[in-house]
């Protein structure tokens, strides 16, 4: 491999990653933008969504990497497999928001997003006590394609990962910008109270916003286990706390800015790791994290709201 | 929080009621054993194995009426967290001090990482209460460079029934450059205690052998991702990959690595030996994995069938090699009691720690003695490589795992 096939196939592992992280990014900045509420359960919402994907996989009798399915039927089950990942996961977030927080709104400070980090943690617990703490063999029915271009790899799994993300962020942003929900939420986004006044249900757009937020997550978690066959009760911590650096990095709130930071985080992992070592990668995202919060709070993308403290 | 629930747990067969009644009409004629071992996180599967060879022989003697007319109670302790997800130093610092705490314990088996066993080793000193590890090797703990840190109050306290990484790794690095016939290897590690140990002690010996040390990483044992050091790892080309650390990690090298690089030598220690690898790497990720055990392959030797059918008869799954070494370390602890309680001498932590520095206990891999510092004194690194044999289970250690040989000895 010369040092520009190197390069090339880091930047693909970064942008998969990306892919993933801002799934997950899309997640933090939805609540946060509509409630300013940080949602540490979301961390594990992931992790527990890993494992209905890899239900929903088993279902139809896969397990491990030897099972290896084609055409119509790959198509099918992965439709499956992502519409009962993505409803269940939604459904979970909708829960969390329904039982755990609603009966909390109005109560000014940290008292949600101190909820929200118990609720991570009786997550964490449930799947550790009922499954587990090994580690699990994720199954993969995707035949081992891959392309070579230019000395990198291209794999199908990865062409498959940013396919998906590609579609969900498209239909995320119209749903937003174009649909009349989509409009009720960022008409409660910058300010609730108007919102309400003008006939809006904020508690139907917060609960679309902890569904799709969530959704999106199950949809990380499964593309999380397609492309690393593997899954624990440990996942959540390590790629929420990216992901979120990567809100922020985008500016939280902000829908493209999650998409942005995402993939930017993805790469510098990716490229991090060539250039310097993997050891340094966690100091220098957090670095990021650190340096985005002093000298441009609002990321790249967000907008200060005036209409806000 | 559950992450730091701690298990005791009585021997079935004297319930607690029960064991207050043997306690209150012969006071002195119990003792109890220690166990301390991750139940909690990556290894929870290898640590249940373990413990299971423990409790053979326990219960084994019990039957018998115990050593010596002692009937053994355990006292089960997870060392393991749910926020380290694997072993936890600071849980087996804690578990450390209640076996201490408790003058009935009169001797421990474990732990199965070296990274507890460097938090316990300075507890259990000043407490002289004996345990036996029957599988970690990191080498620091019973050396008597180190004797200050691991051994303030002066006695050897950590025994063990299987060798040292100062022989793994190295005897590891001998194999791979007579036998694979590697020139060039890049190592990794988990950042813990005993994958950093195994991986230096492989690399300084490597370096010796005139194989090129393309390079040494550290991974986060936590993060999933290592595609990216995999794909520099693949840009450089080495003949061979050499991994030093536990399962946690040891899945995801061992499953990312044959997605990157299906053709590459791949070798570690006895932390990817073991159950864990094969369920959560799977195969055909693990194929082809070369991994090292720091005693002889007891499981192959003639004696061990009748240990072997009897495990399994009584857990239903089939033993690996390091349940073997657990048995074997309740065999010298069992023996230790007897011979105490023969000589007439009270049957407390300092006798059978004594009794099992004299120990000339026979079990299934021989005759067992310790040196000064605790160190079995023989030092066997066994060489296995997963073939997989459908006709077994995938997880299955004793038919997965195939023995190759021993690991030359650096002379």
């Amino acid at each position: 491999m010369g040092w520009e096939a190197v390069y090339l196939q880091q930047v693909i592992n970064g942008l998969s990653l990306g892919a993933m992280y801002a799934l997950l990014a899309l997640g933090f900045t939805l609540v946060y933008g509509i409630l300013e509420l940080i949602n540490f359960a979301h961390f594990n919402v992931f992790m527990v969504s890993s494992f209905i994907g890899m239900m929903a996989l088993e279902f139809f009798g896969l397990s491990g990497q030897s099972h290896i399915l084609t055409g119509l039927a790959l198509a099918g089950v992965m439709a499956f497999a992502f519409v009962a990942t993505m409803l269940v996961a939604g459904l979970l977030g909708v829960a969390i928001e329904r039982f755990a927080l609603r009966p909390l709104r109005g109560i000014p400070g940290t008292v949600g997003m101190i909820t929200t980090i118990g609720i991570s943690y009786i997550l964490f617990n449930l799947v550790l006590l009922t499954k587990g703490a090994g580690s699990f063999n994720f199954p993969n029915p995707m035949p081992r394609v891959a392309w070579t271009i230019a000395g990198a790899t291209l794999d199908l799994r990865e062409v498959l990962i940013w396919g998906v993300a590609l579609v969900l962020m498209t239909g995320l942003h119209l749903f937003v910008n174009k649909t009349r929900i989509g409009k009720a939420m960022r008409a409660t986004a910058q300010d609730s109270e108007a919102a309400r006044m003008m006939g809006v249900d904020v508690d139907r757009v917060i609960v679309m916003a902890f569904f799709l937020g969530s959704a999106l997550a199950g949809a990380a978690a499964l593309i999380f286990g397609l492309y690393y066959n593997y899954t624990s009760f440990i996942i959540g911590y390590t790629a929420g706390l990216r992901a979120f650096t990567a809100a922020v990095l985008g500016g939280i709130g902000s829908v493209t800015g999650a998409m942005v930071g995402g993939i930017i985080i993805g790469l510098i992992e990716a490229l991090g790791g060539q250039l310097i070592a993997v050891r340094w990668t966690d100091v220098i995202i957090f670095s990021i994290l650190v340096l985005v919060l002093v000298f441009a709070p609002t990321g790249l993308m967000g907008r200060a709201n005036p209409t806000k403290s | 929080m559950l992450s730091r629930r701690t298990l005791i747990v009585q021997l079935p067969a004297f319930g607690l009621a029960g064991a207050y009644a043997v306690r209150a009409f012969a006071a002195d004629k119990t003792v109890t054993i220690g166990i301390n071992l991750p139940f909690t996180g990556a290894d929870a599967h290898d640590a249940q194995l373990i413990k299971e060879g423990a409790l053979l022989a326990i219960d084994d003697a019990n039957a018998k009426g115990g050593p010596g007319g002692y009937k053994i109670n355990v006292m089960l302790l997870d060392d393991g967290s749910a926020t380290a997800g694997q072993y936890d130093p600071a849980q087996a610092a804690t578990n450390a001090r209640k076996m201490v705490a408790d003058d009935s314990v009169v001797a421990a088996i474990g732990p199965q990482m070296s990274g507890s066993g460097k938090a316990m080793a300075p507890i259990l000193s000043q407490g002289n209460l004996a345990t036996i590890t029957p599988s970690s090797t990191n080498p620091d703990i019973t050396n008597p460079k180190f004797a200050g840190t691991y051994m303030p109050a002066g006695k050897a306290i950590y025994f063990r029934t299987v060798t040292t990484d100062a022989f793994q790794g190295p005897n590891m690095a001998n194999y791979m450059a007579d036998t694979l016939k590697i020139k060039s290897v890049y190592i990794l590690d988990d950042s813990g205690a005993y994958g950093v140990g195994i991986a230096t002690a492989y690399e300084e010996q490597a370096k010796k052998r005139g194989i090129n040390v393309m390079g040494h990483d550290q991974l986060d044992p936590k993060e999933a991702d290592y595609t990216t050091i995999l794909t520099k790892i693949k840009s450089m080309n080495p003949d061979a990959l050499y991994y030093g650390g536990v399962g946690q990690a040891g899945v995801k090298v061992v499953k990312q690595s044959f997605d990157i690089m299906p053709k590459m030598i791949r070798a570690g220690g006895d932390g990817v030996y073991g159950a864990e690898i094969l369920k959560g790497a799977g195969f055909p990720a693990a194929e082809g994995l070369y991994a090292t055990i720091a005693a002889p392959d007891l499981l192959a030797n003639p004696d061990s069938e009748s240990f072997i059918k009897a495990f399994a008869a009584k857990y239903g799954e089939q033993p690996e090699n390091y349940s073997i070494t657990a048995y074997d370390a309740a065999l010298v602890i069992i023996d230790a009691i007897e011979n105490v309680a023969k000589s007439g001498k009270p049957v407390d932590r300092n006798s059978v720690r004594d009794a099992i520095q004299a120990s000339q206990a026979k079990t299934l891999q021989g005759t067992v003695s310790f040196d000064q510092n605790g160190d079995i004194t023989s030092r066997v690194v066994s060489v296995f490589q997963i073939t997989r044999d459908p006709k077994f289970p995938d997880d299955d250690v004793l038919h997965q795992y195939k023995y190759i040989g021993v690991a030359p000895t650096t002379s």
